[in-house]
């Protein structure tokens, strides 16, 4: 429930009691003051019609009651009853409809003229009802619209005072760790919006200058790293020119190199990928995907000669456009890929058709999580000499380009499809 | 005339009169240790060479000197190697530069080339493939590729990729012709298994059995030539590698 439907809610329902009670509560109080506005009336006609029998004066009486001996004896002088009755009589102007009508009746005990008096004086409640009803009416539609207007009038300031907070939201849903612009956030007047996005922006860029201090460091690791194992190795290539080296000793300094080599070539790739990530790699032209794979099919042919690889391609002249680095390195990586995976006398499949490239290869189902393929360090334990980085970088090489990698395996094939849609 | 004039002027004199020999090289590298290596590797493929570890020092050279080829690392502590390749190209037009980097940047790349480098080469590389690129730099500068390159009775002529044994052509598979022409620029040199990997099949090869593959490659070069009556001069070093010499 959104915070808006919460509290309008909570607001309306709190209003609709107070509302029914105070309607309930103005019903009871405009009867009893109706009512008493009535008693005080009866009373006086009481009065009037006991001073006209005191004195003799013509009286109008519409109905007379014997005074019973009981009520004689029960009801002293001056004894006032006040009750409401219903009295069964025909409708004023209209013709042979009779029914009830409320009535509010008093009767009152009397000596007078030495005889003991009966009087009862009665007063239509039709009126009072009807204002009664009428009030009760209005109170209603007045609730209704007070709500209505009440709920509109929420809405609508609602939406104005939450929509940057929506929009802000939006952006904060789209914003990307790896954007070098800090976040645009949309003013707001209130208060605790303004600390929200005082918040925000803090967190963001705060995120930002961390996630590019690690990036740079791991960059400017690689890079710093770059001449002290240039000097390492060509020290041992000169070395390895002295003439009087033992075997044992040309033996060590080979695992020397060795070692160093390996370092080197995990250093490149780790700047490589470090490269792709910080976007260095910005200047793009058209790339013809078709030279590039049989160029580099030329390339590896040693390699696909000695598994006895068939690689069947169909390539289109559909060109990608792409930085020319990337382009190289993504489809080396996926064709060196497709080689050391495979068994022998297996096959390479290589399609290239409008935004889809396929490499498909024969091979050993994985011994790991497909999910874990793309991840850097995550190999297959049966090849000790690999990095591990290759499929990582070829994940690196889409996301910066926003293309989609994905990959299956089935009847012992498998498949790395890259969408190139942007 | 004072002895650094006159030892250009012998020098001069060597250089018109001598085919490749006495080619004079300035590495500018910062890096002591780096730049001692590859002058002791240079100086023995009969180069001179001369070092400068700083900008000011490589310019002071720059401005007294000729130089047929200038091995620049662009990043220096005093200045930019960019700087620097500008005032090389606009001094002496036909002197080949080599970057060196640190920086394995196409943007770098091409800056440096554009700029007029006429070689680009990543650290950290083997001697050997710098000394490769070197020698095929000079080629170009001074013999328009036209100079053909002579091993006792072998003959490879660079621009029409043609080699002759005893005046007898020789079929050479690419990758063979590209090893033949590695091992005879850097001959009396142990050249490791890597380094040829690499100068066969890119820096981005990382494959175990590259190794396996350059075996197989030297065999069957090993066997062409032997079939023309060159003797045999790959030597295998201890598994480390290959030397290719008529010691």
């Amino acid at each position: 429930m959104k915070l808006i439907q919460k509290t309008s809610r909570t607001y309306l329902l709190l209003s609709a009691i107070i509302f029914i009670l105070s309607g309930v509560m103005l019903f009871f109080v405009l009867t009893s003051v109706m009512n008493n506005r009535l008693d005080e009336k009866l009373l006086y006609n009481k009065e009037v019609i006991a001073k006209r029998i005191k004195y003799d004066y013509p009286l109008t009486i519409f109905e007379t009651e014997e005074l019973t001996e009981a009520e004689n004896r029960l009801y002293p002088n001056d004894t006032l009853i006040y009750k409401d009755t219903l009295i069964f009589h025909a409708i004023e102007g209209v013709e042979g409809v009779e029914e009830y009508e409320k009535y509010r009746q008093l009767t009152a005990y009397e000596t007078l003229q030495g005889e003991r008096h009966k009087i009862i004086t009665r007063n239509s409640l039709v009126r009072n009802q009807d204002f009664v009803s009428i009030i009760t009416l209005s109170t209603i539609i007045i609730i209704l619209l007070l709500l209505t207007g009440l709920l509109i009038l929420n809405t609508q300031i609602a939406k104005k005072i939450w929509k940057p907070f929506y929009l802000n939201l939006d952006r904060l849903k789209n914003f990307s760790i790896q954007d070098q612009n800090a976040i645009e956030l949309e003013p707001s007047d209130i208060e605790e919006f303004i600390e929200l996005n005082n918040s925000i922006k803090n967190l963001t860029q705060k995120l930002q200058s961390d996630f590019n201090n690690l990036k740079e460091f791991s960059e400017n690791a690689s890079h710093e790293m770059q001449t002290p194992l240039a000097i390492m190795q060509s020290k041992i290539e000169l070395l390895l020119q002295s003439t009087d080296l033992t075997k044992e000793q040309s033996e060590q300094l080979q695992s020397i190199y060795q070692a160093g080599q390996r370092l080197s070539k995990l250093n490149k790739t780790l700047l490589l990928l470090a490269k792709v990530e910080n976007q260095q790699f910005s200047t793009k032209e058209e790339i013809s995907l078709k030279e590039l794979i049989e160029k580099q099919l030329e390339n590896y042919e040693d390699f696909i000669a000695n598994k006895n690889l068939k690689v069947t391609t169909e390539l289109s002249d559909d060109n990608i456009t792409t930085n020319t680095v990337l382009a190289y390195t993504l489809i080396s990586n996926l064709l060196s890929n497709a080689i050391k995976h495979n068994i022998p006398n297996g096959t390479i499949e290589i399609i290239h058709v409008r935004d889809i490239l396929i490499f498909s290869n024969t091979g050993l189902p994985l011994d790991q999580d497909p999910e874990n393929l793309f991840s850097r360090f995550k190999k297959a334990s049966t090849l000790k000499d690999s990095l591990g980085l290759g499929l990582a970088i070829v994940k690196k090489i889409c996301e910066v380009n926003g293309w989609q990698a994905s990959y299956s395996y089935q009847d012992n094939t498998h498949q790395i499809s890259i969408l190139f849609k942007t | 005339m004072s002895v650094e004039a006159e030892i250009e002027d012998g020098l001069n004199y060597l250089q018109t009169n001598t085919k490749f020999k006495y080619m004079k090289i300035l590495i500018v590298e910062d890096e002591i240790e780096l730049l001692e290596t590859i002058v002791s590797y240079l100086q023995n493929e009969d180069f001179i060479c001369e070092k400068a570890s700083t900008f000011f020092e490589a310019e002071d050279k720059i401005i007294s000197f000729n130089y047929d080829i200038v091995i620049l690392d662009i990043t220096l502590p005093d200045g930019s190697g960019i700087d620097l390749l500008k005032f090389v190209k606009e001094k002496s037009p036909q002197t080949g530069v080599l970057i060196v980097s640190a920086k394995n940047s196409l943007d770098d790349k091409l800056k440096g080339l554009d700029l007029g480098a006429d070689d680009y080469i990543t650290k950290p590389f083997h001697l050997a493939e710098l000394n490769s690129r070197v020698n095929s730099l000079i080629r170009r500068q001074k013999f328009d590729g036209n100079d053909t390159i002579q091993f006792n009775e072998i003959e490879i002529n660079p621009d029409s990729k043609v080699v002759t044994i005893n005046d007898k052509p020789i079929e050479l598979t690419k990758k063979e012709y590209n090893l033949l022409l590695y091992f005879i620029t850097n001959k009396d040199k142990v050249l490791t298994k890597e380094s040829i990997a690499e100068h066969l099949w890119g820096d981005n090869i990382e494959m175990a059995d590259s190794f396996d593959f350059i075996y197989t490659h030297m065999g069957n070069l090993r066997k062409k030539m032997k079939k023309l009556g060159a003797p045999n001069y790959l030597q295998t070093m201890y598994g480390l590698g290959y030397k290719f010499t008529d010691n």
